[in-house]
């Protein structure tokens, strides 16, 4: 509680520290059990986000295991000048972002487009039984999905080279071939996470006011023209928060799924940032290089968020921030 | 003739009957308000009548045509929603124009139909202005002007001021009666404040659990009840109902309550009824308070007294039953003192059987 100094009577006079000192304390009192809850996920970012930030100065250094990071030899920008005249991590980076602009392109809009089609659906249990299909490949675990594309496109036994046999064409290496390789990690993606994904605009379309649409048929709307004139804008938001992310992780890509579906004769198209930095640093044993590598990568994806965040402020009102 | 006629109307859910057969003929031009307690079936008649509900039996026509399997664009009926319904991403002119988009009227023709609109409904300076942007009555306008900018044969209003603050309420129904008078347009309004229907209407449908209960002007209904649920559900306070048994007096039937007598009508259901247990009903504007205890009056314990300005309601109570009497008083509140009771024309007294509830035939209140 705040004293006013005019005031006359026994209040005693808090100077302006004391009191927001006091204010704060008195809040916490009250509010207490929300910051206990709260806890847990200051505590999990501090010590596995936070913390693991002051490993980052090995970029700079001439890291040693034996030295540790504090005894480590400032060496500046030397791991970026390697990096940057490395051709292995030039070739990752470029398939890093030539994955990601195709999975932005072909994946973002699945999950849109899966989320409106379940929309339209009447039909209960045909509804639900669809949605548990298509949720389903995302709770398997990504080594069963990685085996399950291997057999698929496995030259000898896989449904995809027997279909192909059947109309009389000739068997194809699929996942030797670094042609292939882009369009089958893609689609994988899309098969694994756009029903789990299209979930987010599910909820978005419940929220969207049901008089809207009775307002639009007593108008003389089709479904169609609800679904693009009413559905799609009303989730419009979500949609531009959800390509923010996007963008934002637009070089994390799923590291694990080419780790088990890449090999040597792929790395061609194959080979991203992650799994340079893998090879580099857990393999190699080259941390110091990894990490620079590793926080190129941080530092542009915090660029494309802050631009992506920015644009769609500036242009659609919605923002994450 | 763009009139709206229900036969037989019924809605049921299943082996959930909500709507139970009613009849009701909204003449062209009409404006007829359905007004009842929540869950009467009244928005579910009305969204019937739209075509946002498949109607399970019985005939609805619009305009002299049988509609129970049309379409609701096809119905040439308009809606006003509770909650506006209006495009949160489009501006005022676009939510507007919405219907004619869609039904792919060409861009002159929209223009001047917006323009026109915004002009009856003054929105011409927020039509560029998105739906966040405006305030309540500002919303329910662009609602109504998205109704109106089709010229449909029919208006069909659900609670549309149910969303609104008092005072915008009554700046609002006084809005949609000048529009219905300007317009003309058969309208059928729903609505659960009895105050809208009175002031609105042509005609009120009382509904009560999916029957109606009566249909008339306001005026007809509020003085002459066909039973005590009527006569309970319009008028604000509502009708004071006091039990009492009919006994025959030296000047004709009079009512017994306890000690006390009130004569009635000299009318043969009443004079008929003597020895019968009924329902008094008495409005509480037509009684007179009195001071004195020798006049004849009924005593009433008050016990709080509101004042409204012009006007004051008497709380009190009448052998532990609540009684309410509205009187005026001009501002002077010396004459709220020592009231003890009142006095009522028998005439204006309106007796319920009570087993039915049901207004002892042949009671007629003029104006």
């Amino acid at each position: 509680m705040s004293a006013d100094p005019n005031s006359e009577g026994p209040k005693r006079v808090l100077r302006p520290q004391e009191s927001r000192i006091v204010r704060i304390g008195a809040h916490l009192k009250r509010e207490w059990q929300l910051y206990a809850m709260l806890l847990p996920t200051i505590l999990w970012l501090v010590v596995f986000l936070y913390k693991p930030m002051y490993g980052l100065q090995i970029a700079f250094k001439d890291y040693s295991i034996f030295r540790g990071v504090a005894g480590s030899a400032w060496i500046g920008f030397e791991h970026f000048d390697n990096l940057f005249n490395n051709d292995q991590f030039l070739r990752a980076l470029k398939n890093t972002i030539i994955m990601s602009a195709y999975g932005l392109l072909f994946g973002f809009p699945v999950p849109i487009l899966l989320a409106l089609m379940f929309n339209e659906v009447l039909h209960q249990t045909f509804k639900k039984t669809a949605q548990t299909i298509v949720y389903l490949p995302h709770f398997i675990s990504s080594v069963i999905i990685a085996g399950i594309v291997i057999t698929s496109f496995s030259p000898s036994a896989g449904i995809v080279n027997t279909i192909l046999e059947w109309f009389g064409m000739d068997s194809i290496y699929f996942l030797t071939k670094p042609e292939w390789f882009r369009p089958i990690f893609i689609g994988t993606g899309i098969w694994q996470e756009a029903g789990f994904q299209s979930i987010v605009y599910l909820a978005a379309i419940a929220g969207v006011s049901p008089t809207l649409y009775e307002s639009a048929v007593v108008d003389g709307a089709s479904r169609w023209q609800m679904m693009w004139k009413i559905t799609v804008p009303s989730i419009m938001a979500t949609i531009i928060i959800m390509l923010i992310i996007r963008i934002g992780n637009i070089l994390e890509i799923s590291f694990e799924m080419i780790i088990l579906l890449y090999q040597p004769a792929t790395y061609e198209t194959a080979d991203v940032v992650n799994t340079f930095i893998y090879r580099q640093g857990l393999q190699g044993g080259q941390y110091d290089f990894a990490a620079a590598a590793g926080l190129f990568n941080a530092i542009v994806a915090f660029i494309l968020v802050m631009t992506a965040n920015t644009i769609s402020k500036r242009y659609s009102r919605t923002s994450l921030w | 003739m763009s009139g709206v006629s229900l036969q037989g109307l019924v809605k049921a859910y299943g082996a959930l009957q909500v709507v139970h057969g009613i009849d009701l003929e909204v003449q062209e031009k009409e404006f007829v308000v359905l007004v009842g307690p929540s869950g009467c079936g009244k928005s579910t008649t009305l969204r019937m009548i739209a075509g946002l509900e498949e109607i399970t039996d019985g005939d609805l026509t619009i305009d002299g045509r049988l509609v129970n399997r049309v379409a609701p664009k096809d119905r040439d009926v308009a809606m006003v929603f509770q909650n506006y319904a209006l495009y949160p991403h489009l501006d005022v002119a676009e939510n507007i124009a919405f219907g004619l988009r869609i039904r792919k009227e060409s861009k002159e023709v929209i223009a001047s139909s917006v323009k026109e609109v915004g002009e009856i409904l003054g929105l011409t300076p927020y039509l560029e202005r998105r739906p966040a942007d405006l305030s309540g009555g500002q919303r329910q306008r662009v609602a109504m002007g998205r109704a109106i900018v089709r010229r449909p044969k029919v208006f069909l209003f659900d609670e549309p001021l149910s969303n609104l603050d008092a005072k915008l309420r009554t700046q609002m129904r006084a809005e949609i009666k000048r529009l219905h008078k300007r317009l003309g347009v058969t309208s059928i309004y729903v609505t659960h404040d009895q105050v809208e229907a009175m002031t609105l209407a042509d005609r009120i449908v009382v509904m009560n659990d999916g029957r109606i209960e009566q249909i008339g002007t306001p005026m007809q209904l509020f003085l002459n009840p066909v039973n005590t649920f009527v006569a309970g559900f319009l008028g604000s306070p509502p009708m004071n109902m006091v039990k009492a048994r009919i006994e025959a007096g030296v000047n004709g039937p009079v009512a017994k309550f306890g000690d006390d007598t009130l004569a009635l009508a000299q009318i043969p259901s009443i004079q008929n009824a003597v020895g019968t247990d009924v329902i008094l009903g008495i409005r509480p504007e037509f009684v007179t308070v009195s001071r004195t205890a020798d006049d004849g009056a009924v005593p009433v314990d008050v016990d709080l007294i509101e004042t409204l300005g012009s006007e004051a309601l008497i709380h009190g109570s009448l052998h532990d039953e609540p009684f309410v009497i509205r009187t005026e008083t001009l501002g002077q509140m010396d004459i709220l003192d020592g009231i003890s009771g009142f006095n009522i024309d028998p005439d204006l007294i309106r007796v319920f059987d009570a087993a039915s509830g049901l207004a002892l035939p042949g009671q007629v209140t003029k104006q």
